[in-house]
């Protein structure tokens, strides 16, 4: 199997009166990884069940390499897709449940055989393969979930939300495996997530979506150091980024908090981002402890800076306590400005 | 309509079949009762308007059947609602399974077919040596024909009670638990938690059961027509439906009366349009046809 | 209740006492049948075989041989509930799994035939029967059967179906499957406890049913046996012994079932209202 390159042009989904995805353009290459990453009912969903055919788009167009394919019923699709539950079906062994799909091509039984135990082998659930869903684990459940969706080669393969039904130390290796997997695999592929840290660990690109919107498709890298608006600073990070509401004129001012920063820019209001990991204990700017907590390695402080709430991340060998006062500096390689509306502004 | 094509294909069965025994008779009824058809007129029925309606003024004996009908309606209702109020508060205040053992005993009637259950009722009320009740009080007579009323009642009453203890059984396991237990603890006892926390309770189910089965037991007669026929005598327990049933279908005087009988018809299918849409308005209608989120058929 | 009442023995008895009723009923007619003569609820005489010469005489006063109104009998309430089930089933997973135009009438529809009590059209479908050539044959009141339960068959199947995973269809649909293949292979093994119910239902309610074959068959062939023991009702002598025996045969069946199903019964008798 070889990925497909996948295109959407101007895709439009309404329900009723609302408007669940208002204008996406995005274009995947050929084996690519790329994950859609939002809160809930950011359309997110929507558009992967657009992608899978389930939904019918209000307008715009999706290819599939050059076939257009937005009419085409699921079937007409070739793709392979991984829900949430999973949504294997409780009366069919998971052999059969794997088969499926190839029971429905009128695959000979044979060859049926071997694949649902050659792929059954690739993941690792051959011993299972005569139970039904509900007598093996969750993890297993899983793999058999990929399994179905891998089995008959699809030029797309589509997980929504796989891993969030998992225990959280099985995920992260599920993580992985499936990473593993894909690339192996070369097969293009949809990953639709509402965890940041999944995303930018698993996926080659991510596109961050919010109310129906895309508003940044890059590279995990790039989202984390140049997220392009308020909304991905925010979102994408943990914890997550500082973002201080104030004026632009020259340098950067927020209530009692003067910052100097790059260029000089004079826009007038605005917003000034700062990562909590990026703030340095040492400078001229003075804060107030007001809460510590601690993370383990590290401790995250919470600051009272010139009338602003700010975080910030601590080595845990600083001594400090609440109500103390601490020397601050927000170095201007790290800092990120952004203009009244949100929009970053040095793009 | 391609795109419609598989969901017209699933609703086809269910909708020819559904036109041809419902929407088809509802407009049969209110036609037949606006001609004469009737064994004199097979050959040539004609249009009569509301001659048949008219005629039903003028009848006898339509006030004695009205007189019937009210009378098994109410008593039976009340026979009805009762027990299976008493059923659904005794069989609740006792262990699970033995409740469900008495529920499922009266639950026997409804289930036994109709005609075997009238047989054992034929077979009790009978003169002796058979029928128990001539035996136990030892006035041998047929119990059918000496009380028709009564034995109509009952046989009738056992069945229905089922339905109102069904659905009250499920409200009272839909009351809170904290609810028994802050009565508990308020200090009342039994009768008085029912009086007080349970009856006030199940108001709505009441009112529900009891319309639906005003209007249900309106239309119904297939116990009547098995106990006594109408009888004993002339239309002694006739009821509306009955008389309708017979007139167009059974060889009653010799003379088979099709649009008398629609006419009578007609009133009952008022009822049952009238049954349907308080049911409605029971249901949350709303709540029940939420959109489905698959839009390829 | 979820507190147990001190005297809850008490209620017991009192339960016993009036449900005695339908207690002395079936013990009547199981005596009866059994014995040659009982008066009240006492045998009096022999073990009494007469009772079921229904069995094997072929024919009691130009009656069809029983196994005739057994044989139809089974073959109308099976047939009732295989088309009852398929039939709701099928109408309920569109009505409650697709989109098509006034899909909200439709159910709207269907729930108020629900509640109208179709015994009230009985002279209109004599006539509807006469006119499609069915009166008077089994295959007629069949329809006439399942067609007049649809609404309710069709209201409990849609419940089922309503709780469906909609990721399993989804799922089945990406796997390669029409709408046609995910109902008959995902959505109708995965409602079974529902055709289970609906089956069950349907099958005793045809097994009971009388006015329908009373009104709409005529020849001795086609009688169920709801008939065959009507046809004793009203003689000059009424023969209660032979009687019960028909009765016990016939509702033998019915008890079997009764045992087997209760849990699924008590729900479905409530006509799937929720108090």
């Amino acid at each position: 199997m070889s990925g497909v390159t996948v295109r959407i042009e101007g895709l439009v989904k309404h329900f009723g009166r609302v408007e669940a995805l208002k204008m996406l353009d995005l274009e995947l290459k050929p084996g690519e990884l790329v994950a859609f990453l939002g809160p809930s009912g950011c359309g997110k969903t929507t558009t992967l069940l657009l992608m899978a055919g389930i939904y019918k788009p209000t307008a715009g167009e999706i290819y599939f390499d050059d076939n257009r394919v937005d009419q085409l019923h699921p079937r007409e699709r070739d793709i392979g897709m991984v829900f949430q539950s999973y949504a294997l079906y409780p009366h069919l062994s998971l052999f059969e449940n794997i088969a499926f799909p190839l029971r429905l091509q009128r695959v000979v039984k044979s060859e049926v055989k071997r694949k649902v135990e050659q792929t059954a082998e690739l993941l690792g659930i051959t011993e299972q393969l005569q139970r039904r869903p509900g007598m093996v684990s969750g993890g297993q459940q899983q793999r058999a979930a990929l399994a179905r969706a891998l089995v008959k080669e699809p030029q797309l393969l589509l997980l929504d939300e796989p891993l969030s039904n998992l225990d959280a130390l099985i995920r992260l290796s599920a993580r992985a495996e499936i990473r593993r997997l894909q690339q192996d695999l070369s097969i293009t592929s949809i990953l639709v997530t509402h965890d940041q840290a999944e995303a930018l660990a698993m996926a080659d690109r991510v596109a961050c979506f919010s109310v129906g919107e895309v508003q940044q498709y890059a590279t995990p890298d790039e989202l984390y150091e140049r997220p392009a608006n308020t909304f991905v600073a925010g979102f994408v990070g943990f914890p997550p980024m500082n973002l201080i509401e104030g004026t632009f004129n020259g340098g950067f001012k927020a209530k009692d908090l003067g910052v100097a920063v790059p260029d000089g820019h004079s826009g007038g209001k605005g917003h000034l981002g700062i990562r909590p990991e990026d703030v340095r204990f040492d400078g001229d700017i003075l804060g107030k402890v007001l809460l510590i907590e601690s993370l383990g390695r590290d401790a995250l402080l919470t600051l009272d800076v010139g009338g602003n709430i700010l975080k910030a991340m601590a080595a845990k060998g600083m001594e400090s306590r609440p109500g103390d006062e601490v020397k601050l500096s927000f170095p201007q390689q790290w800092l990120h400005l952004f203009d009244v509306n949100g929009e970053r502004l040095d793009r | 309509m391609r795109r419609f094509g598989a969901p017209l294909l699933f609703l086809l069965p269910a909708s020819v079949l559904i036109l041809l025994f419902f929407i088809i008779p509802v407009f049969v009824t209110i036609a037949l009762s606006l001609t004469d058809l009737s064994t004199a007129t097979i050959r040539n029925p004609s249009w009569v308007g509301f001659d048949n309606y008219l005629r039903l003024f003028s009848d006898p004996f339509i006030p004695k059947i009205l007189g019937n009908t009210a009378r098994y309606v109410i008593l039976t209702l009340t026979f009805n609602v009762v027990m299976g109020l008493v059923l659904a508060i005794l069989t609740s205040l006792i262990p699970e399974r033995w409740g469900d053992n008495f529920r499922s005993l009266w639950l026997l009637p409804r289930i036994l077919p109709p005609v075997v259950y009238v047989f054992v009722w034929q077979g009790i009320m009978a003169r002796a040596p058979f029928g128990i009740i001539s035996e136990i009080t030892g006035v041998n007579q047929s119990w059918i024909n000496a009380a028709p009323w009564t034995t109509i009642i009952l046989a009738n009453g056992f069945v229905g009670a089922s339905f109102g203890m069904l659905i009250f059984t499920s409200a009272i396991r839909a009351i809170p638990r904290e609810l028994f237990y802050s009565a508990a603890v308020d200090g009342a006892g039994t009768l008085q938690t029912v009086r007080r926390v349970v009856l006030p309770l199940l108001r709505w189910p009441i009112l529900f059961v009891t319309v639906y089965q005003t209007l249900s037991l309106l239309t119904s007669f297939d116990y009547i027509l098995l106990l006594t026929n109408g009888g004993p005598g002339l239309f002694k327990t006739t009821v509306w439906s009955l008389h309708a049933y017979k007139l167009a279908l059974s060889n009653y005087f010799g003379q088979i009366e099709f649009g008398l009988a629609a006419a009578l018809a007609t009133f009952l299918v008022i009822i049952g349009v009238l049954v349907s849409v308080v049911y409605m308005r029971i249901f949350n209608f709303n709540a029940l046809v939420s959109q489905p989120k698959i839009e390829v058929n | 209740m979820p507190l147990l009442p001190q005297r809850w023995r008490l209620f017991v008895i009192l339960l016993i006492v009036i449900g005695l009723p339908i207690l002395t009923g079936l013990v009547w007619l199981i005596l009866t049948s059994l014995f040659d003569r009982v008066h009240g609820l006492i045998p009096q005489g022999p073990f009494g075989p007469e009772n079921w010469r229904f069995l094997v005489e072929p024919s009691i006063q130009g009656r069809p041989p029983v196994w005739v109104a057994l044989f139809n009998s089974i073959v109308f309430s099976a047939a009732v509930a295989v088309i009852e089930v398929l039939v709701s089933a099928m109408a309920a997973y569109a009505i409650s799994r697709m989109q098509f135009p006034f899909r909200r009438t439709y159910l709207g529809f269907v729930l108020m035939l629900h509640a109208f009590p179709a015994i009230s059209l009985i002279i209109a479908i004599f006539y509807v029967l006469r006119i499609l050539g069915l009166f008077d044959t089994l295959m007629g009141v069949i329809l006439v059967k399942a067609s007049l339960e649809l609404p309710l068959g069709i209201w409990l199947m849609k419940g089922f179906f309503d709780n469906l995973s909609w990721e399993m269809e989804m799922g089945a649909l990406v796997d390669g499957a029409s709408r046609w293949t995910v109902f008959w292979r995902i959505a109708l093994p995965m409602v079974r406890p529902g055709i289970l119910a609906l089956g069950t239902f349907a099958m005793l309610s045809a097994w009971g049913e009388f006015i329908l074959p009373f009104t709409l068959i005529v020849s001795g062939k086609s009688w169920t046996m709801a008939l065959y023991l009507q046809s004793f009702m009203g003689e000059a002598f009424t023969d209660y012994g032979l009687m019960a025996g028909v009765g016990l045969f016939y509702v033998l069946p019915v008890v079997l079932f009764f045992l087997l199903g209760q849990k699924y019964l008590l729900n479905i008798y409530s006509g799937g209202v929720k108090g």
